[in-house]
């Protein structure tokens, strides 16, 4: 069982695949409908210059949010050699 | 309607950064205008386009990610869908990042209305070399893609004549491919069967988007099965299928939705889509420069700093100019009239009023000029994340910080400039605190006052210490209104940043003259209303007696033989001065001072000193000419002299008038363009109230302990 990490918890460069979102507000929703769903790749690619918020890049496109607010996505990390063709093909189930 | 253009609505919707807004200026260009959609300050922009015989009206509706009504652009976007019924929906994609835009796209083509995709962006695409098979994914949503260029032009013609074919012969959608999972289809054509009975419902909506909106537990759809019948029917049927669903997927509704959307295009794109090279290659190559951990605030503070320096300084130029024309205009006028009430209206009332507007358009052109070309680069949203940290922990969003900046400049464009951010507890709060930002029209009453009463070697901590409280108060009031007025959660920060883009000159010229439009339209009438009341208030009732006292005396200076001509000059100016102040006693403005007298005494302000201030409401420098005209009577030649004779002056005075007027409500100008922006009355009255109150409290304590102090 491999360990479950909260997307803030990423190092840089990091890749990881979505298992859940917490929560269930709006925000939940905003992100599911930008396309943060179970089984997206994405990896963390900057924090600010402060510290917060932190850019991740999902399916060609850069999204920034805070770390209160990645703390709601629960990933998977990637490792290892398969990491590029999983993040190619990072919407298969 | 023979002879006559037929018109044709147009609704152009796609998500934000998919290049909706270039798309409309490149069809309608300079010939749209810009308004408000009702009760909101979410811009509306129209746009008209005549294609032979037929008259295109385009709207471009806010950029949204879905039809899912949680925002104010997302709601206003489905109601002009569905009360509005354009003849023709135009969905704009971003051709580069076709996964997360086709998500709007399966939504749409659910409400069956004519309907045309494009592909824009579609050089940019081709650029990165990626290729898609455009036919096949056309054939797998069963919906017409064209691939277009708003940039380059690339498929604009085509578009239109798909638009006139579509508006002039339409026929019925083509059965979309799209699907969900075949679980959630199952039970919408079970439910969809049910709900087709009903004929007004059927004939209203599309009766599977019905079915799936009830699955999805869209509140508004229940309303309306609410009202009819058929609910009897319809709800047992969709409990059940509901549990159901939410146990087959072990989760709710909503989520399966979406995710049966997501698998339904990352497989379409799958199979249509050969990714290219890295995308995106550049704009990481530009935000590692730009937005880095060790360069991004002291970029982000260099670029804040050109956007006001060229703002004030090089605006500083053409309102000089302007100003010169008002003058000059003044004097014109001066020579055509003859003297009496109606020149003073028309000079000190209407040309001072409209000229006091019209000398801001110069810095509100640059700005806007500023704004767009920020915003059209992708750069504004780098600016919200690199100080996004800070403005979160007085409960602000990132986006804040830039109105912040230009208040200190001018609260107007400051005022105007709060546009940019989404929330409206954010931008109320943001433009609530604005007003203790110092704008550079305080600095002379702070100028003066220093220069009067304090040491030189301490004039500089003094003035930098007036514009640090401001800051200090502004933040601790705007962490004051989040936590008592604006409860709630604060908007979350979950925002594109969009691939570096060069912004088409003619997309920001486009913008910054309609916004610049928009300001002279709105601000200029009220403007002017205003200027003349305070024109009124200081130059009514008139004295007889003040008149001829001292018309009387100047007489008898002018035919004194006994004076040389430059002493007859100054003493008939000191007259002058001696009768403008008495008669600024004797008006409106003057009572009202002393009015208010007994209220500002505990702050250590006379009578005289409550004039200045009614009177800055016109313009905060007008405090110092106001001072300047009352104090002309204790007969000193400079102002300054005759503010450190006056036994109502000290030093402690002149702080807590300096603390009053860097907090209290700004000038007329931006107190009119608070209001427009706003649009609620319950929220200018606490403006005024918020600002006054807050600087009465400030004062109070400020001239209060000092004189326990023994100061």
């Amino acid at each position: 069982m491999q360990k479950l990490y909260k997307l803030n918890e990423l190092n840089i460069g990091d890749f990881a695949e979505v298992l859940s979102i917490e929560g269930s507000g709006d925000l939940r929703f905003r992100l599911l409908e930008m396309g943060v769903v179970r089984g997206t790749a994405l990896s963390l690619v900057r924090v600010a210059p402060l510290g917060d918020p932190l850019v991740i890049s999902v399916q060609g496109f850069q999204l920034s949010l805070r770390k209160e607010e990645a703390a709601l996505i629960l990933v998977k990390k990637f490792g290892g050699f398969c990491k590029q063709k999983r993040m190619r093909h990072g919407w298969k189930r | 309607m023979a002879g006559k253009d037929k018109k044709i609505k147009i609704a152009l919707i796609g998500n934000q950064n998919s290049g909706k807004t270039s798309l409309f200026n490149r069809i309608v260009g300079a010939n749209q205008k810009i308004g408000n959609w009702a009760g909101v300050t979410i811009e509306k922009y129209e746009g008209v386009k005549k294609y032979k015989n037929l008259e295109f009206h385009f709207v471009d509706l806010p950029g949204i990610y879905s039809l899912t009504p949680y925002t104010p652009e997302e709601k206003i976007a489905r109601d002009y869908l569905f009360v509005t019924k354009p003849d023709v929906i135009i969905n704009v994609l971003d051709s580069t990042n076709l996964d997360r835009n086709l998500y709007l796209t399966t939504q749409l083509l659910e409400l069956q209305r004519p309907f045309i995709v494009v592909l824009n962006m579609y050089d940019e695409l081709k650029r990165g070399g990626v290729k898609i098979d455009v036919p096949e994914l056309s054939r797998l949503f069963g919906l017409e893609f064209l691939p277009i260029s708003a940039r380059t032009g690339l498929g604009i013609d085509r578009l239109l004549v798909r638009i006139a074919e579509l508006a002039l012969q339409p026929v019925d959608p083509l059965p979309t491919k799209f699907s969900h999972y075949p679980d959630i289809e199952n039970e919408i054509k079970m439910i969809q069967s049910v709900l087709c009975q009903d004929d007004k419902l059927a004939c209203l909506y599309p009766c599977r988007w019905l079915a799936l909106r009830l699955l999805e537990g869209d509140e508004r759809v229940y309303q309306l099965l609410n009202e009819r019948p058929l609910r009897i029917k319809v709800e047992p049927l969709l409990r059940a299928s509901i549990e159901r669903l939410e146990k087959h997927f072990e989760q709710d509704m909503r989520t399966t939705i979406v995710e049966s959307r997501y698998a339904f295009i990352r497989g379409a794109l799958h199979e249509t889509m050969t990714v290219g090279k890295k995308a995106n290659a550049v704009s990481h190559f530009i935000d590692d420069l730009l937005i880095n951990r060790i360069m991004g605030l002291p970029i982000f503070f260099g670029i804040m700093w050109l956007l006001f320096q060229l703002t004030f300084s090089l605006g500083q130029v053409p309102m000089g100019w302007l100003e010169q024309c008002f003058k000059e205009l003044a004097q014109l006028i001066g020579s055509f009239v003859p003297n009496g009430l109606i020149k003073s209206l028309l000079i000190d009332g209407i040309i001072a009023g409209v000229g006091g507007v019209l000398v801001f358009v110069p810095n509100i052109l640059i700005l806007f000029m500023g704004i767009s070309f920020l915003e059209g680069t992708g750069y504004m949203a780098r600016a919200a994340f690199v100080v996004d940290k800070a403005m979160h922990r007085i409960g602000l969003h990132g986006r804040s910080f830039i109105p912040m900046i230009l208040g200190f400049g001018c609260t107007v464009p400051a005022f105007l400039s709060c546009r940019t951010l989404k929330d409206r507890a954010d931008r109320l709060t943001t433009m609530l605190v604005l007003p203790f930002i110092s704008c550079s029209a305080k600095l002379p009453v702070y100028v003066l006052l220093i220069g009067a009463f304090f040491p030189k070697h301490n004039a500089g901590n003094l003035l930098f210490g007036i514009y640090f409280f401001g800051i200090i108060l502004a933040a601790i009031m705007a962490k004051l209104l989040k936590v008592f007025i604006f409860r709630g959660v604060s908007e979350p920060f979950v925002m594109e940043l969009p691939p570096y883009r060069m912004p088409s000159l003619k997309n920001i010229l486009i913008h910054t003259w309609e916004k610049a439009g928009l300001y002279l339209r709105k601000a200029g009438t009220v403007l002017l209303f205003f200027a003349v009341v305070i024109w009124f208030m200081t130059n009514f009732p008139a004295s007889p007696q003040v008149d001829q006292k001292y018309g009387t005396k100047i007489q008898m200076i002018t035919y004194n033989r006994s004076f040389s001509e430059r002493q007859r000059d100054q003493q008939i100016s000191a007259l002058k001065n001696l009768q403008a102040s008495e008669q600024l006693s004797y008006s409106l403005a003057g009572r009202l001072g002393k009015l208010i007298e007994p209220a500002i005494k505990p702050l250590g302000f006379n009578w005289e000193i409550g004039v200045a201030l009614v009177s800055g409401f016109a313009a905060k420098e007008v405090v110092v000419s106001t001072l300047s005209t009352i104090y002309a009577q204790h007969g000193e030649d400079s102002t300054l002299n005759s503010l450190r004779q006056s036994s109502s002056f000290s030093p402690l005075v002149a702080l807590s008038l300096m603390i009053f007027v860097l907090l209290y409500v700004p000038c007329i100008a931006a107190t009119t363009v608070f209001h427009k922006e706003v649009n609620n009355w319950h929220w200018t009255w606490f403006y005024l109230f918020f600002t006054t109150g807050t600087a009465y409290l400030s004062s109070f304590a400020v001239f209060q302990l000092g004189k326990l102090l023994g100061y």
